[in-house]
């Protein structure tokens, strides 16, 4: 039973994250009174690269040929530690909160590595702009994870996967949350998918030498990741009952729900993104300072108890 | 006769605190010197004890005959002016050293205030040498009047043990005076070296050799 | 021997063997044959001195231990001494380290008197009479001259100086294990002998230590020469390892001795690791050092190609300082942050804004030292060599690469084997605080680790492991078997500009670029450009040079050092070389004596 859990959860996450990516790329054309590509566009982009040669940096060393792997293998360890189905995650021995920002410091430390390994400028810029950025959204996500701890009891993400209570306090830690995710996902205001302008990117550069079946498993692991946070996002401010075992309404209205909470978050990160600007390197200090503070916020929120 | 043997000690005191020139102050010296073997010898007979004749015997070869000697040598050797520099005038050095004599007597009559008249006075004279020494090394610029002041104080030290305790150990006494001839040899060697790198011995001249 | 001498004995062992090893490869045609055998022979000294000084069991024999240990390390940090920075190296660290040692002889001294005696057993009973004020007074005495050794921030002044001057094998050693000799110091006399009453004791050791983080952090990621790096990293460990202490502390004061009794492990556990990795990554940057002959970041480049065994010894301690899962760093690192985590179940309000604070920083820290070591690594074995000597690099020989790869290995062992190893360090710090720790549960099985097994908190490193390598070689079989397979190997895309070399990379200045100005406020950064140009349109060259100013040094050090000159001028005047005024001190001081004596 435990091992049918284990691989539909993969599956899930490996089947279902790319058209979270679709989608918000077609709200935001929409958004922005244009057409826009189809919303399976990331499946054919994925199935394109998939298909194509390689061309590898001859600077490059094993670490760039590995990183794929690694980035791979942590995202999808990652997501194994988020209750999909169940109330408790198919591992819960596996790990925590904690882990799962530990776990994607491991790819993102690997990532970096190689955007460094190709010599090439691009590279460098952008993984020192990410180490920037992830370094400051730790404490945002630490701090977080300490709020709903104080609130849950413990760490444990099973723990707020069922229905609970949303406080304040929690609402606000996932705003927090939400604040984390945008950077990590790479989107605006702090970076931007859709450029390959050297001012703006910093995922892009990092991935920018990758081609081919290489760049492919990259992108997937960020869309992986992405489905993660939203999760998460979602369990904390959307608390919903465990999935029905019985084929029928119950089942219709879970799945119909569990999506729904995701559309939404997808919603509202897209319409952020397009009605902000994206902001210089220096200025995303402020905004995680923001973020910080809007944890602090929601940790004297958990103390009074609302 | 111990009154005109401490007469003569105490006198010398002021008498070396007036010298201005080299062989006047040996002579003075060899003067106090001498009260003080005349002292012990007189020590020596009223205690019958041979260890203090022996002592005296030692005391007047080394500090009446040989060390005077010496420093006469040196003197002449050295051929520098024989002035030994005063920091403070003849007069105002007398009366610093009739201040310390006053001053040594209060002491040792606030120390032993019932004992008997002569053995303060006794006392009284032995830290007056020991201070008029400190003050001759002090306030004289040769390096001959510090060795003198040097030897002077261990004269003074001399009396205050063998009126105090009636006198060191035959064999400390000994090695004192073996330990200030030595002293006196390696000093007189060192001036003359100074003399000779510098062609002067005026100690205050030294403090320039510091970084 | 106790059970807290016996773990520090065996930190001691794990890391000097290695070291020793590793030190016939390093030293040969380094120096002289008699230079090599005085060398083995100080650092037989030197690990002699630390087993005495977590042996002794009596304080002035813990006290000449201590100095023999400061005085050993002394001469290896000055073992080079034909360089000019070497010597003035060792004057610096012998300097603060006697002034912490001033400190715990004060300490110590108050101590005996309470006790009458000098060893243990009675210091401990005495000081259990000692009056408040007096015990906090003895603390921070304590604190300052422990303190002093570790490295902690203001007092770490030394430490980026001395360490990167020593041969590395003595780096590896000073950083991964005398600086714990100070840790020892604290837990045997403030919590074993002192006894922790008060707790804002705990919470002041959290504030250095927390300040200790963060400082060393960021020193470290502004650094370009390797072992000042690592050096300013051992100051960031220290602060994480004193979090776990100071924790302890602060628990043990609220009478929470499950909270304290796991502090105490992330602590322990902490500083086994850090001795492992930071063991690992000096031994690394002496193999770099001794194959190109610098430690400029900026000048290397591209040595995983040439010194393959040396580069993944240092990945692995770099992944391991930076937290990574499934390594050493990341299990104690996520003990502390559980500390926290549970401690602020069980505080008062303040408390909870405290501990909280506190997590996010540490948060910071080690998101910090990982970009620190993403510079670290990438920079230097990474992308193309930037200069002559790291292109001819050779890997180094076997009695080298030995040594670092039975530490890498211990990397991967102490965070897979986490299980035992808690199991194995309950006991210990159950000793340490007197707590009786056979009823609590801090390990599932030996693969699952559950701080507080009420709250459904587990952690199991040895299954996250198995997934990672499952995950990472189904990936790659995915990879090999399906899709397109042809792979051409190509110059790497530069916009179109043909020549692309070593000169185009990015280097650690531009990398901590971002960093110097986010934490401007604390670095003061400053920056000098040259331009020299043939005519308006054409520069011919352009230089650039960045620097940040040393905040403790500048106002806090000089200022000191500034007004001991010049209370030094004026007690020159004292003493100005005439010898008939220091005949007249004498006279004077004799004259003084005659009328205290009448006096009196």
């Amino acid at each position: 039973m435990k091992i049918i859990i284990l691989a539909v959860q993969l599956l899930t996450f490996l089947l279902l994250s790319p058209l979270i990516s679709g989608l918000i790329s077609k709200l935001k054309n929409n958004l922005r009174m244009r057409k826009g590509q189809g919303v399976l566009q990331p499946y054919y982009n994925l199935f394109k690269l998939f298909s194509k040669e390689e061309v590898i940096s001859e600077t490059a060393s094993w670490i760039y040929r590995v990183t794929p792997f690694v980035v791979f293998a942590s995202t999808l360890t990652a997501a194994l530690l988020i209750p999909l189905l169940a109330l408790t995650s198919p591992l819960q021995y596996l790990g925590d909160f904690l882990a799962l920002i530990f776990i994607f410091a491991l790819g993102r430390f690997f990532l970096a590595l190689a955007a460094l390994d190709t010599s090439s400028a691009f590279g460098g810029m952008g993984a020192s702009r990410e180490m920037f950025i992830s370094s400051l959204a730790e404490p945002v996500a630490c701090l977080a994870a300490f709020v709903l701890a104080l609130q849950f009891g413990s760490s444990n993400i099973s723990l707020f996967s069922g229905m609970h209570p949303v406080l304040l306090s929690s609402l606000i830690a996932a705003i927090a949350l939400l604040f984390v995710a945008i950077a990590e996902t790479s989107r605006i205001p702090i970076d931007n998918q859709e450029t390959h302008l050297e001012l703006t990117m910093v995922h892009e550069a990092m991935v920018l030498e990758y081609s081919g079946k290489s760049l492919a498993l990259l992108e997937l692991s960020a869309a992986v990741k992405q489905m993660i946070w939203f999760l998460l996002i979602a369990q904390i401010i959307f608390p919903m009952q465990a999935m029905p075992f019985s084929a029928g309404i119950g089942m219709f209205f879970w799945l119909g729900w569990f999506c729904l909470r995701l559309i939404i978050i997808a919603v509202f990160v897209a319409v952020l993104e397009v009605s902000l600007a994206k902001m210089r390197l220096l200025r995303v200090v402020d905004y995680f300072g923001f973020a910080f503070l809007l944890s602090v916020v929601a940790l004297v929120c958990a103390i009074i108890g609302v | 006769m111990q009154a005109v043997i401490l007469f003569g000690v105490l006198l010398s005191c002021p008498l070396m605190a007036i010298a201005k020139r080299a062989p006047a102050l040996v002579r003075n010296f060899r003067l106090q010197s001498f009260f003080l073997f005349l002292a012990t010898l007189s020590l020596g007979a009223g205690e019958g004890r041979v260890d203090l004749y022996i002592i005296a015997g030692l005391l007047f070869l080394l500090k009446v005959l040989l060390i005077p000697e010496i420093l006469y040598r040196i003197t002449r050797r050295i051929k520098a002016n024989e002035n030994i520099g005063l920091f403070i005038n003849a007069q105002l050095s007398l009366f610093f050293v009739l201040g310390m004599m006053y001053a040594a007597w209060v002491f040792s009559k606030a120390m032993f205030p019932f004992a008997a008249v002569l053995k303060t006075t006794l006392l009284a004279a032995a830290f007056c040498v020991v201070l008029s020494g400190m003050f001759l090394m002090i306030f004289r610029i040769s390096a001959l009047a510090q060795i003198i002041g040097m030897l002077v104080m261990e004269n003074g030290i001399f009396l205050l043990a063998s009126t105090v305790s009636g006198g060191m150990p035959f064999f400390v006494e000994i090695a004192i005076f073996f330990d200030v001839f030595v002293s006196v040899v390696i000093m007189g060697f060192f001036v003359y070296q100074i003399n000779k790198l510098f062609t002067h011995i005026n100690v205050n001249k030294l403090s320039r050799l510091k970084g | 021997m106790d059970p807290l001498s016996l773990f520090f004995l065996s930190v001691i062992f794990l890391i000097s063997f290695p070291s020793a090893v590793y030190s016939f490869g390093y030293l040969k045609n380094e120096a002289s044959g008699k230079k090599q055998a005085l060398a083995l022979s100080l650092l037989v000294l030197f690990v002699a001195a630390m087993v005495w000084v977590v042996a002794a069991r009596n304080l002035v024999v813990f006290l000449v231990a201590w100095e023999i240990m400061s005085l050993v390390s002394y001469f290896l940090v000055v073992f080079d001494s034909t360089q000019e920075k070497s010597v003035q190296a060792g004057t610096i660290y012998i300097v603060m380290t006697h002034l912490g040692t001033a400190f715990l002889v004060i300490a110590f001294l108050i101590m005996s008197k309470y006790a009458h005696a000098f060893d243990f057993a009675s210091v401990k009973a005495a000081c259990a009479l000692m009056p408040e004020k007096t015990k906090n007074f003895v603390f921070i005495c304590l604190f300052i001259g422990f303190g002093t050794k570790a490295g902690l921030v203001p007092l770490h002044i030394w430490l980026p100086f001395a360490h990167p001057q020593a041969p590395s094998h003595i780096s590896a050693i000073m950083s991964g294990v005398m600086i714990k000799t100070a840790i020892y110091g604290i837990i045997r006399f403030v919590i074993m002998l002192l006894g922790v009453d008060s707790i804002w004791w705990g919470v002041w050791v959290l504030v250095f230590a927390l300040i200790s983080c963060l400082v060393g952090v960021v020193y470290a990621l502004m650094e370009h020469d390797i072992k000042r790096l690592l050096a300013f990293h051992s100051v960031e460990n220290i602060g994480i390892i004193l979090l776990g202490v100071g924790l302890a502390m602060f628990f043990l004061s609220l009478h929470l001795y499950y909270l304290a009794v796991l502090s105490m492990i992330a602590g322990l556990y902490h500083l086994v690791n850090h001795a492992i990795f930071k063991g690992l990554l000096f031994l690394c940057s002496g193999s770099v050092y001794k194959a190109t002959g610098t430690r400029d970041m900026e000048k290397l480049g591209g040595l995983i190609k040439n010194m393959p065994v040396t580069a993944a010894c240092f990945l692995l301690g770099a992944m391991a300082i930076s937290a990574l899962p499934p390594l050493n760093g990341f299990v104690s690192e996520w003990l502390t942050l559980q500390a926290f985590f549970l401690g602020a179940g069980n505080v008062g309000s303040a408390g909870k804004l405290f501990l909280g604070v506190g997590a996010g920083l540490l948060a910071l820290t080690s998101g910090l030292a990982a970009a620190c070591f993403v510079k670290a690594f990438g920079i230097i074995f990474l992308a193309k060599p930037r200069s002559r000597q790291a292109q001819n690099a050779f890997e180094v020989s076997f009695s080298m690469k030995l040594a670092q790869v039975f530490l890498s290995l211990l990397t991967v062992v102490f965070g897979v084997a986490s299980g035992v190893v808690i199991k194995l360090l309950a006991g210990i710090c159950a000793f340490v605080l007197e707590v009786d720790a056979t009823q609590m549960n801090f390990s599932l099985n030996n693969f699952v680790l559950s701080p507080q097994p009420g709250n459904a908190l587990y952690l199991s490193p040895p299954l996250l492991a198995l997934l990672i390598v499952v995950f990472g070689v189904f990936a790659f079989l995915a990879y090999t078997f399906f899709g397109n397979r042809k792979v051409r190997v190509f110059e790497t895309w530069g916009c179109g500009y043909y020549k692309l070399d070593s000169r185009n990379e990015y280097t650690a200045t531009a990398f901590s670029k971002a960093f110097r100005i986010a934490f401007s406020f604390f670095l003061l950064p400053y920056r000098k450009t040259q331009k020299i140009r043939e005519s308006f349109y054409h520069v011919k060259s352009f230089s650039y040079e960045t620097h940040t100013t040393p905040v403790f040094r500048k106002y806090f050090y000089d200022q000191i050092l500034k007004i001991v000159f010049r209370s030094a001028k004026f007690g020159r005047r004292m003493q100005p070389g005439s010898i008939h005024l220091y005949l007249g001190y004498i006279f004077l001081t004799l004259l003084l004596l005659l009328v205290f004596m009448h006096k009196f």
